[in-house]
């Protein structure tokens, strides 16, 4: 009967579910029980997402996260590996779905970014008033450092708000999941194992366990991953105050291999994130024994980093992921590309949950509704690469980095009400917006003629500066 | 940061198993994790209930061949180390072990031999006790032809004659004892050596003889009045209640001492309806006994007499009426760092008494074979009970100890011996530094209360008083509780390491035992150190990087 007042309460599906018959259809129902696979962003958002949705509809359902790690561990033991960047826009859109960060999560407000390139730094302050960022936590801080309390993890704040929206946080590890008589069931490392209406798996891509699901659905092809760097230096206040301040520093830097590399502060951290092409130890080295970045610590000394780890980003969207009572989300299926993960998890899982709660948890209905909004990132992410080969292109051509450089710096000396390079970078950087507007700042008609200008007057100024030292040598 | 200093702070992990407390304390050298390994990971290696139950009793009675009597009658110093204690109590270890003795017996489970061709070479045994018994099996399972001599004509020594009933029926007594006689050791008993045997004669039909006689002498009160009816020793009242011919003790008995014979010979008289007092020189604190024993005493209606020695026995004619009491304070700590006890002057008082029970202290009795051993009153021996190529020994003849101690002495003697016989090398001394701290993570294990056996009333007790105190968990207890085990320092499959490593550095081992759940593969690992901080039960530790 449920189903019936909802279906009318919501208004569509009607048809469906007139046509398909209700036996045919799946649908949660009071008591249906729903395991989540993972309790980082997406499996949470999910969790309050779809408990509170259901309440909504009186819906009466359980939801079990199968999270075996505690986020009060220190260290990549109690970390979802990521750079910790939280833009203002998502700490906004979540405020309105009621979810308030607590100050204690909030390691660091960054209110600039530098950018630093072989041919000079420039400093760019915030564009826009709410486009600041929040340095984040995933876990309770680097190895070592001050425990911070319970609410002070980003994800161990977010565990805890599924977990206070009514759901079971199960603390063990999922060895095996199967089907039971046409219904999924998961079973633990302990021997234990439990059935369920609805199997979400938001295991991110940081562990093995999307290993567990090559038999009970072996269309569902994991995403290609890339792996990245991070790792935690431990500096004194004052020193992270005077040489790295509230900005996150991004670095452009020749260097083969590298992407992109930024420093952000955290507490008494500095967060180091290396995007590139297959990062090892040598690269790492190569890039902290660059003056550049050695230029950011005291006394030009780089210190041993606290912790480290080299998470694996998403860098294309899982195959088939969902069917039948199971659904991926977040890192496990599609997420936006090196940028603003925690965002896209909650956008996917918001869909998800909208899907399973006010149409059905068969794979049309996921096809239907939750497919969308998994599409939508899909294709941000190609505008994202093709805008990533332009970034790499200007770190490559030191000609193409001077104009950016002085077209970025005019920008912040003139306070100019137009800001084209200044935004266009900073969203790049932060992932406070998607990659669609990102690119289309750039189709704006100064936006060309600014970089032409830069491009030619950069380059002329140096070459006259070269040229006048050269004749000093002579 | 210079180049290369990046990798100069990755550490690997290493897979080292490390020893638990349990096992570190357990007097027996039993492998307590091990065993309950088999029965909580049961699922993981594919055994059922009872062959995974069956296996950790066939693992214990490995080294301790009365499970059922130790699981009730040991102080279980394994429970004292626990990484378990601080969380939510120390694993019940001595309940599991119960669990499993009885269900050997239940399954008529036998003991297994080691080597199965005859050895030339034949043993003789002095005395039929823990240390004498584990000996024997110990040789008889390597296919020795073993001779146990006692001058009782049951056999257990102390087990048999000097605990009492309600702590260890009989039958679960003669049920392990009837075990080892099933490998072929012959039991002479009401033998006793220099009485229906000569020492000579036992020279000459042994190529090796174990002495494990044990310390039946008791040790006298030295006060006036102790000679006479309505004196006894502790052991001596003890036997005589185990053999069922019971001394008239009369209304008011006192027994003297603080230690577990004291207290059994306590709450034995107790039961016969008499108002008990325990006179003990110190404070409770300094009891040798069994704490919880103490408790149960308590709990009968036994009355502690703290700070109270005995000073004169008074008697009216033969009978016993009263014990003079004098009043002690405790002093300077003594040799054995306790503080001593020092009388307070004037301060004697009178205790009615119709008997005495005198349990200060025992010693080895070497009448009648005084010539096998001409060394001091307590026998002194080199690793492993050797006194000579021809003469071992072990039990409470080395010392007083639990009978734990006494199996275990039976157990390492019998090992060294059958290297020497067989030119083989001598056994190892074991290692004792065992994982605790910071590398166990408690809070990785869900919480669960510790299983509590089930207790007779007070009441019930005296009424009955042959009927056992402490009853066996149910297999669901059993079952449950060695699910608390932490598993400290050897993998229990959790698979975090496996799940969480970015690398893949964890491969499934083919074939999964405790331990060996997962092989590494190094060239993966990127020197995070995760595995090694979300390992809970201190199996990985970090090693430089190679």
């Amino acid at each position: 009967m449920a189903f019936v007042e909802r279906t009318v309460k919501e208004g569509d599906n009607l048809a469906a579910f007139f046509e398909g018959g209700e036996e045919r259809r799946l649908t949660l129902t009071d008591g249906s029980r729903i395991a989540v696979i993972g309790g980082g962003p997406a499996g949470t958002f999910f969790t309050y997402f779809l408990l509170r949705l259901a309440e909504s509809i009186d819906l009466d359902v359980s939801v079990d996260i199968y999270e075996p790690r505690s986020f009060a561990y220190q260290g990549p033991a109690g970390c979802n590996h990521c750079g910790g960047i939280v833009s203002e826009s998502l700490v906004q859109l979540l405020a309105t779905e009621g979810i308030n960060l607590p100050p204690a999560v909030v390691q660091r407000g960054i209110e600039s970014y530098v950018l630093h390139m072989d041919v000079g730094t420039v400093r760019i302050e915030t564009p826009l008033q709410e486009k600041r960022i929040a340095a984040v936590f995933r876990g309770n801080g680097p190895r070592e450092s001050e425990p911070l309390p319970v609410s002070g993890s980003f994800d161990g704040f977010l565990l805890e708000l599924a977990a206070s929206s009514g759901a079971r946080v199960v603390r063990k590890l999922v060895s095996a999941t199967s089907w039971d008589t046409g219904r999924p069931r998961v079973t633990c490392s302990d021997g234990t194992s439990a059935t369920y209406d609805l199997l979400a798996v938001a295991a991110g891509i940081n562990s093995q366990a999307l290993q567990l699901f090559q038999e009970i659905a072996p269309g569902y092809q994991a995403p290609k991953t890339l792996k990245t760097f991070i790792c935690e230096f431990r500096l004194p206040r004052e020193a992270l105050d005077k040489f790295i301040g509230p900005s996150m520093h991004v670095f452009l830097l020749d260097i083969p291999r590298l992407e992109f590399a930024a420093l952000i502060p955290k507490g008494e951290f500095l967060t180091l994130c290396i995007l590139g092409d297959d990062v090892d130890n040598a690269l790492i080295d190569t890039f902290l024994s660059a003056p550049e970045v050695k230029a950011c610590f005291p006394d030009g000394q780089v210190p041993a980093p606290a912790c480290h780890c080299f998470p694996r980003v998403n860098v294309e969207a899982a195959a088939q992921l969902y069917g039948d009572r199971i659904v991926w989300i977040g890192d496990s299926g599609v997420a936006r590309l090196y940028k603003d993960g925690i965002g896209s998890a909650y956008r996917v899982a918001k869909a998800a949950a909208k899907t399973v709660v006010h149409h059905g948890i068969s794979a049309e209905d996921f096809r239907q509704h939750y497919g969308p909004a998994c599409g939508r990132i899909n294709s941000d992410n190609t505008i994202a690469k093709f805008i990533f080969g332009v970034s790499t292109l200007i770190q490559r051509v030191r000609f193409l980095r001077r104009g950016v450089l002085r077209m970025t710096a005019n920008e912040q000396q003139r306070r100019a009400a137009r800001r084209h390079m200044s935004t266009v970078l900073w969203d790049l950087f932060t992932g406070s917006a998607p990659y669609k507007e990102v690119l289309t700042r750039t189709f704006h008609p100064e936006f060309p003629a600014m970089l032409g200008w830069n491009l030619l007057a950069g380059n002329l100024a140096r070459r006259r500066a070269n040229g006048s030292k050269g004749n000093a040598h002579g | 940061m210079k180049t290369g200093t990046f990798e100069q702070v990755l550490a690997q992990p290493a897979q080292a198993e490390q020893l638990p407390p349990c096992g570190a304390n357990c007097a027996t050298g039993t492998d307590v994790r091990g065993w309950i390994a088999v029965v909580a990971q049961r699922h993981k290696l594919g055994l059922t209930d009872a062959d995974a139950i069956s296996q950790a009793w066939r693992m214990v009675a490995d080294v301790n061949p009365f499970p059922a009597t130790l699981g009730r009658i040991c102080p279980h110093p394994c429970e004292a180390g626990c990484n378990r204690e601080g969380k939510d109590g120390a694993v019940a270890i001595n309940a599991l072990e119960r669990f499993l003795g009885d269900w050997g017996l239940r399954q008529g489970l036998s003991l297994e031999r080691m080597e199965s061709d005859p050895k030339p070479e034949r043993i003789g045994v002095v005395g039929a006790g823990p240390a004498g018994l584990s000996f024997a099996y110990q040789m008889a399972r390597r296919g020795y032809r073993v001779t146990v001599y006692d001058g009782e004509p049951k056999p257990g020594g102390m087990l048999q004659h000097g605990i009492p009933e309600y702590r260890l029926p009989e039958e679960v007594l003669t049920g392990e004892i009837q075990r080892i006689r099933e490998l072929g050791v012959e039991l002479r008993l009401g033998t006793a050596i220099g009485r229906d045997v000569s020492v000579d004669e036992l020279r000459t039909q042994h190529d090796v003889l174990f002495l494990g006689i044990g310390a039946q002498r008791a040790q006298r009160l030295g006060v006036e009045g102790e000679d006479g009816p309505g004196v006894w020793s502790g052991t001596e009242y003890l036997s005589s209640v185990n053999r069922g011919a019971p001394p008239a003790l009369g209304d008011d008995v006192v027994v003297v001492g603080g230690g577990n014979t004291a207290i059994d010979a306590a709450r034995t008289a107790r039961r016969t309806g008499a108002r008990v007092t325990l006179l003990y020189r110190r404070t409770r604190q300094e009891m040798p006994a069994i704490a919880a024993e103490v408790e149960e005493a308590l709990v009968e209606g036994v009355t502690l007499a703290l700070l109270a020695a005995p000073l004169r026995i008074e008697r009216t004619g033969e009978a016993v009426t009263a014990i003079t009491v004098q009043r002690m304070e405790l002093g300077e700590p003594d040799a054995s760092g306790r503080r001593r006890p020092v009388a307070v002057a004037g301060s004697a008082y009178e205790l009615p008494a119709s008997a005495v029970i005198a349990a200060v202290s025992q010693e080895p009795d070497w009448e009648g074979i005084g010539s096998l051993y001409t060394g001091p009153t307590w026998v002194k021996t080199q690793p492993w009970g050797r006194i000579d190529e021809q003469l071992w020994a072990g039990g409470d003849a080395l010392g007083l100890g639990i009978a734990g101690i006494a199996i275990a002495h039976g157990r390492r003697a019998a090992e060294a011996l059958h290297a020497q016989l067989r030119g083989q090398p001598a056994p190892a001394a074991p290692s004792r530094a065992a994982v605790t701290g910071k590398a166990i993570k408690p809070d990785y294990y869900a919480a669960c209360a510790r299983t509590e056996a089930p207790a007779l009333p007070a009441a019930q007790r005296l009424v009955s008083p042959e009927t056992e105190v402490h009853a066996t968990i149910g297999e669901a207890e059993f079952l449950e509780e060695v699910t608390r085990c932490f598993s400290c320092g050897l993998c229990f499959g959790c698979e975090q390491c496996f799940m969480y490593c970015n690398g893949k550095g964890f491969v499934r081992a083919e074939h999964a035992a405790p331990g060996a759940y997962f092989t590494l593969q190094l060239d993966a690992c990127e020197g995070c150190r995760k595995c090694i901080e979300l390992c809970p039960c201190g199996f990985l530790s970090a090693q430089p990087l190679a």
